[in-house]
C-alpha cells in the first residue's frame, strides 16, 4: 500500500455511502444488505490497517488547529487507533447483522452508519476541536434515535446528562486550546471540565444514572451503539492522560474502581434484563477507565485491551437480549424463560460473550483482566482488588442472566414446527463473534503486544509533555515553542 | 526431557481439543452424533491418560528434579506479562495421572449412563472443559495457569449442576454453587496478584519449591499471612470446607457421573491439592496453619454428623467425602504431605466407585440382605448411642439442617447485599430525577424539540 490516505478515505466513505443510499428509493432489505457488505468491507479494510505497520504513518495536520496546544494531528493512525478501527467496524457489522428487522428501519440503518462514521472519525483524530465536533454530532445522532413520543423521559435524561457533559466538554476544550491559558490554572480548570464530561459520558459514579434508565426504558440498540465505542475513554486517553496531574488520574481511577463494583453489584440484583445490561455496561466501562489512570504500562494495556474485548463482548451480549426480546417481549430475570433447545446457538453465544466480559480464561478478556488487576494493585494496593470483586460479581450476574433467559421449563413451542429460532445470519454472526473472542483469547499475543505498544506510546507522550512543561516553566520559554515541542514526534 | 514435555502437551491437548471440537460444533448448531461424541471422548480420554501416565513413568525412571516448562509470555512487548508455564514433578504428574484415569473411567460410564439423554452433547462439552481445567490445575507452573484451570473447573461444575435445566431447583442450586465458587475464584485471583505484587513472581516452583530458597522466604509475615489466607479461602470454597459446605448437597442435582467426578473424586480435592502445593507457605505462617487444621477438623466432624442423617444416597456420599476431605486438610496442616496425598488419591478412587454405583445401591443392599438373611442396619448406630440423649438430639437437629450454614451465609452476606443494592438502586433513581429536574430547561427543550 503506497499511500494509506486513500485507504482511510475509503474506510470513512463506506458508512457515508450507506447514509447516502438510505435517501434513495431502495428497499430496506436491500439497504440492509448494502450496509452489511459495507460493514464487512470496512472490517477487512480496518484489519489491514491494524496489521500493516506502514499504514500507521498517516498524520494529517491542519494549520488552523495545529497552532493551538489542543490541536494536534487532525487525522492520524497510531498504535492506539489501529485496533479501534476494526473495533468500530465490528460493532457496525454486528448491529447491521443481528438487529431485528422491526428495530432497524431505513432511519435506523442511516443512523447506525452515521454513528459508525462518527466513531471512526473520532478514533482517527487527536484534535480536541475535532473531537468536540464529533462528540456533539454523536449525541445528536443518539437523540434522534430516541425521538419518538414513547421515550420522552429517556430523551430528556439523555439530553440533560449529555447536554451537561457536552457543555463542560466544549468549555473545557475552549480553555485548553486558548493560547493565553497554557500553563495557568485556567488550563487546569479546562482539563477538569473535560474530566467531568468524560465521566458523565462513560457513566462513572456519581454520573452514571442515565445509563440504566436509558438501557431499561429507552431504545436498547441505539444505546449500545452510542455507549459501546467508549468515546469517553478515547477522550480520556487523548486529552486527559497526557495533561492531567497524577492526582487527577488517581481520582479518576478511584472513582472508576468504585463504579466497577457498584455496577456489577447492581447488575446482579436486577429483574429487568435490559437494566442488568445497563449496569454491566457501567461496570465494564469503569474497569476500562480504571486502567487508563496512566500510572502503569500494564494497567493501561489492560484497560486498552478490555476496551476492545469487553466492548465487542458486551455489545454482543446486549444484542442477544435484543434478539430474544424480538421473540418474547420484555425479559424478566425473576423467572426462568426456558428455550435453550430452540436457540442453543444464542444461549451458547450469550454465555460465551458474557464470560468474555468478565475476563474468563480462554477469552480475550482474560489477558486484559489479568493485566488490569496487576496494574491496579500496583497503583492501589488495597483498592485495586476492586477489579477482582467486580469481575466475580459480573460473572455471577452473567450466569444468573443466562439461567433466567435460557433455562427453565421446556419450551412448548420447541416441537411445534413454528420457527422462532435464530435466522441463519444471526446465528453466524453470533458464532463468529464468539470464535473471534475465543480465538484471540487462545492466541492473544498480537493484540496484547499492540495494546502494550499503544500504552507505552501514550505514557511516553505524557512524560514528554510533563518534562517539556517543567522545562518551560523553568526557562520561561514562549508559548509557541512549547506548542511545537509538545507535538508528538513522528 | 523433550519427550516428557511432548507427553504432557498431548495429555492436556487431547481433552482441550475435544472441548474445542465439541464446543465449536455446538456453537455452529451442528452437534456431533451421540456415537461420534462418545467415540471422540473415549479416544481423547484414553490418549490423555496414556500420555500423562507415561509422563509419570518417564519422570520416575529418569529420577529428575522439578521440570519447569515455559511457553513464553502472552505478550512479547512486556516481560511482566502472563506466562504459560507448567510444572512437572512427582506430585503434579501423579495428580494429573489420577485425574486423567478417573476422567477416562467416568467418560466411559457417562457414555452409557446418558445414552439418548437430550443434553448428551452438552454434558461432554462441559466434561471436556472440566478435565482440561483439572489438568491445568494439576500441572500449572504459575498462578495464572492455575487460576485458568480453577475457573474452568468452577464454570463446568455450575453448568453441570444445572444440567437438567428445565427444572427450577437445579438452576437455582447451580447459581448458589457458582456464587461460592466466585468467592473462591476471587480469593485465588487476589492471591495470584498479591504474589506477583510482593514476591515479584507467579511461578509455583519459585514460590513453593523449597521453603528455604523460595521467593516466599523473603516475604514479610503480614504479606505471607494475607496470601496464605486468600489461598485457604480459595481452597475452602472449592472443597466445600467450613463455612462454605452448604453448597455441596445442592450440587447433587447434576447427573450421577458428574457428581462422582466432581464431588466424589476430583473437584472436591482441588482445594486440598492447592493447599498441598502451598505447603511451604503454610509452614511460614503458623497462625494460618493452625486455622487450616481447625477448618479441616471442624469440617470432618461436621460432615460425619451430617452424612448420617441424609435421606438420599448422593448427599450422604457427598458429606462422607467431605469428612475425608476435612481429614486430608488436617493432615496437610500437620505437614504430613505424603500421607495427605496418598489419602487424597485413595479416597478419590474409592469414592468414585461408591458414587458410580449409587444408582444401584438399593439393588445391591437387597442382594446383601437376601444373602445375609436379615436386615442390615446402619453400621455406626452403636457409636451414636454412646452420646448423651440431649446432646444427641441437638446434634441431630444441627445435622438435619446441615449446620444452618445456608441460613448463616444468607444472613451474613446475601441479606446485607440485597439491602445495600436496594439503597444503591434508590440512589440511582434519585440521581436521575435530580439531574432531570435541575438540568437547564434549555436542554429539556432541546430534547422535546426532537419529538417527531
Amino acid at each position: 500500500m503506497s499511500s494509506p490516505l486513500p485507504w482511510l478515505t475509503a474506510l470513512v466513505a463506506l458508512p457515508a455511502l450507506v447514509v447516502a443510499a438510505s435517501f434513495l428509493r431502495v428497499s430496506v432489505e436491500r439497504l440492509r444488505g448494502f450496509a452489511l457488505s459495507a460493514a464487512a468491507v470496512m472490517l477487512l479494510g480496518s484489519l489491514a490497517v491494524a496489521i500493516d505497520p506502514a499504514m500507521r504513518t498517516v498524520v494529517l495536520r491542519s494549520s488552523m488547529l495545529g497552532a493551538v496546544p489542543g490541536g494536534e494531528a487532525l487525522i492520524r493512525i497510531d498504535a492506539l487507533s489501529s485496533a479501534l478501527l476494526p473495533f468500530a467496524a465490528g460493532l457496525w457489522l454486528l448491529t447491521a447483522s443481528v438487529t431485528p428487522r422491526a428495530s432497524l428501519d431505513r432511519g435506523g440503518l442511516r443512523r447506525t452508519a452515521l454513528a459508525t462514521m462518527l466513531t471512526l472519525l473520532s478514533f482517527l483524530t487527536e484534535s480536541a476541536i475535532a473531537l468536540l465536533v464529533l462528540w456533539v454530532a454523536s449525541v445528536w445522532t443518539f437523540l434522534s434515535a430516541i425521538a419518538d413520543p414513547v421515550h420522552v423521559r429517556q430523551r430528556r435524561v439523555v439530553a440533560a446528562y449529555m447536554g451537561i457533559s457536552t457543555l463542560l466538554f466544549a468549555i473545557g476544550v475552549a480553555l485548553i486550546v486558548w493560547p493565553m491559558a497554557h500553563g495557568t490554572p485556567v488550563e487546569v480548570a479546562g482539563m477538569w471540565l473535560i474530566v467531568v464530561a468524560a465521566l458523565i459520558r462513560k457513566g462513572i459514579f456519581p454520573f452514571h444514572a442515565w445509563v440504566p434508565e436509558v438501557f431499561d426504558h429507552g431504545r436498547l440498540g441505539p444505546a449500545i451503539l452510542f455507549s459501546a465505542p467508549q468515546l469517553g475513554a478515547y477522550v480520556t486517553v487523548i486529552l486527559i492522560v497526557p495533561r492531567a496531574s497524577p492526582e487527577v488520574l488517581r481520582l479518576i481511577a478511584i472513582l472508576a474502581l468504585g463504579t466497577a463494583v457498584y455496577g456489577a453489584a447492581l447488575a446482579l440484583v436486577q429483574n429487568s434484563a435490559r437494566r442488568a445490561c445497563g449496569y454491566l455496561f457501567v461496570s465494564q466501562s469503569a474497569l476500562i477507565m480504571a486502567g487508563l489512570d496512566g500510572t502503569s504500562v500494564s494497567a493501561m494495556a489492560g484497560g486498552l485491551l478490555l476496551w476492545v474485548s469487553a466492548g465487542i463482548a458486551f455489545a454482543g451480549l446486549a444484542r442477544c437480549v435484543l434478539v430474544l426480546e424480538a421473540r418474547r417481549g420484555r425479559l424478566d430475570l425473576s423467572i426462568n424463560h426456558g428455550g435453550y433447545e430452540r436457540m442453543p446457538v444464542l444461549a451458547i453465544s450469550f454465555l460465551a460473550m458474557g464470560l468474555a466480559c468478565t475476563g474468563f480464561p480462554g477469552t480475550l478478556g482474560f489477558a486484559g483482566q489479568e493485566l488490569l488487576v496487576d496494574g491496579a494493585v500496583d497503583a492501589f494496593p488495597v483498592l485495586g482488588f476492586a477489579v477482582v470483586i467486580a469481575s466475580a460479581l459480573t460473572g455471577l450476574a452473567v450466569l444468573r442472566m443466562y439461567f433466567a433467559l435460557f433455562c427453565g421449563r421446556r419450551d412448548v413451542l420447541a416441537d411445534t414446527g413454528i420457527n422462532l429460532g435464530l435466522t441463519r445470519r444471526e446465528a453466524w454472526t453470533f458464532a463468529l463473534v464468539v470464535i473471534a473472542l475465543v480465538g484471540f483469547g487462545l492466541a492473544p499475543r498480537p493484540i496484547v503486544d499492540s495494546r502494550f505498544t499503544a500504552s507505552e506510546e501514550i505514557l511516553r507522550q505524557r512524560e514528554l509533555r510533563t518534562s517539556i512543561a517543567g522545562e518551560a516553566e523553568n526557562a520561561e520559554i514562549s508559548h509557541p515553542a512549547i506548542a511545537e515541542a509538545q507535538r508528538r514526534p513522528n | 526431557m523433550a519427550s516428557l514435555e511432548v507427553l504432557m502437551l498431548v495429555g492436556i491437548g487431547t481433552p482441550a481439543g475435544l472441548l474445542l471440537v465439541l464446543a465449536l460444533t455446538s456453537l455452529l448448531n451442528r452437534p456431533l452424533l451421540e456415537q461420534w461424541t462418545g467415540r471422540l471422548a473415549a479416544v481423547a480420554m484414553t490418549v490423555s491418560c496414556a500420555a500423562i501416565g507415561s509422563a509419570l513413568v518417564l519422570y520416575g525412571t529418569a529420577a529428575s528434579g522439578t521440570v519447569l516448562v515455559s511457553y513464553g509470555y502472552w505478550s512479547t512487548a512486556h516481560e511482566g506479562g502472563i506466562a504459560i508455564e507448567f510444572l512437572l514433578d512427582g506430585m503434579s504428574l501423579a495428580f494429573a495421572t489420577l485425574t486423567a484415569a478417573i476422567a477416562g473411567i467416568v467418560a466411559a460410564f457417562s457414555n452409557r449412563y446418558l445414552h439418548r439423554e437430550p443434553g448428551y452433547n452438552r454434558y461432554f462439552v462441559l466434561f471436556a472443559m472440566f478435565v482440561t481445567g483439572m489438568l491445568l490445575v494439576a500441572l500449572a507452573g504459575n498462578v495464572e495457569v492455575l487460576f485458568a484451570g480453577w475457573e474452568l473447573v468452577g464454570l463446568s461444575s455450575a453448568l453441570l449442576v444445572a444440567f437438567f435445566h428445565e427444572r427450577p431447583a437445579p438452576v437455582a442450586n447451580a447459581l448458589r454453587v457458582f456464587s461460592v465458587y466466585r468467592i473462591s475464584d476471587a480469593a485465588m485471583l487476589s492471591a495470584a496478584v498479591l504474589l506477583h505484587h510482593v514476591a515479584g513472581s507467579g511461578s509455583l516452583s519459585l514460590l513453593f519449591g523449597n521453603a528455604e530458597t523460595s521467593a516466599i522466604a523473603g516475604l514479610s509475615t503480614a504479606n505471607a499471612t494475607a496470601i496464605a489466607l486468600l489461598l485457604v479461602v480459595a481452597a475452602a470454597g472449592k472443597s466445600a470446607l467450613l463455612p462454605f459446605s452448604g453448597w455441596l448437597p445442592r450440587a447433587m442435582e447434576g447427573p450421577t457421573p458428574s457428581s462422582a467426578v466432581y464431588y466424589g473424586s476430583l473437584s472436591i480435592h482441588a482445594g486440598c491439592f492447592l493447599l498441598l502445593r502451598a505447603g511451604p507457605l503454610l509452614e511460614q505462617t503458623t497462625p494460618v496453619r493452625v486455622l487450616v487444621g481447625a477448618i479441616g477438623l471442624a469440617t470432618a466432624l461436621f460432615s460425619t454428623l451430617v452424612t448420617r442423617v441424609q435421606s438420599d444416597v448422593k448427599s450422604s456420599l457427598a458429606y462422607a467425602s467431605l469428612t475425608q476431605v476435612g481429614i486430608i486438610v488436617f493432615e496437610i496442616a500437620l505437614g504430613l504431605y505424603t500421607i495427605a496425598f496418598l489419602h487424597l488419591a485413595g479416597h478419590a478412587c474409592f469414592r468414585l466407585l461408591q458414587f458410580l454405583s449409587a444408582p444401584n445401591v438399593l439393588h445391591d443392599l437387597h442382594g446383601l440382605e437376601s444373602a445375609a438373611g436379615e436386615r442390615i442396619g446402619p453400621m455406626a448406630a452403636r457409636v451414636e448411642l454412646m452420646i448423651p440423649e440431649r446432646l444427641r438430639r441437638q446434634l441431630y437437629l444441627v445435622a438435619l439442617e446441615r449446620g444452618f450454614l445456608d441460613a448463616l451465609l444468607d444472613r451474613a452476606i446475601v441479606e446485607p447485599f440485597h439491602r445495600v443494592t436496594g439503597l444503591m438502586g434508590r440512589l440511582d433513581a434519585f440521581l436521575c430525577d435530580f439531574v432531570l429536574q435541575r438540568a437547564p430547561s434549555l436542554l429539556v427543550e432541546v430534547a422535546d424539540d426532537r419529538d417527531e
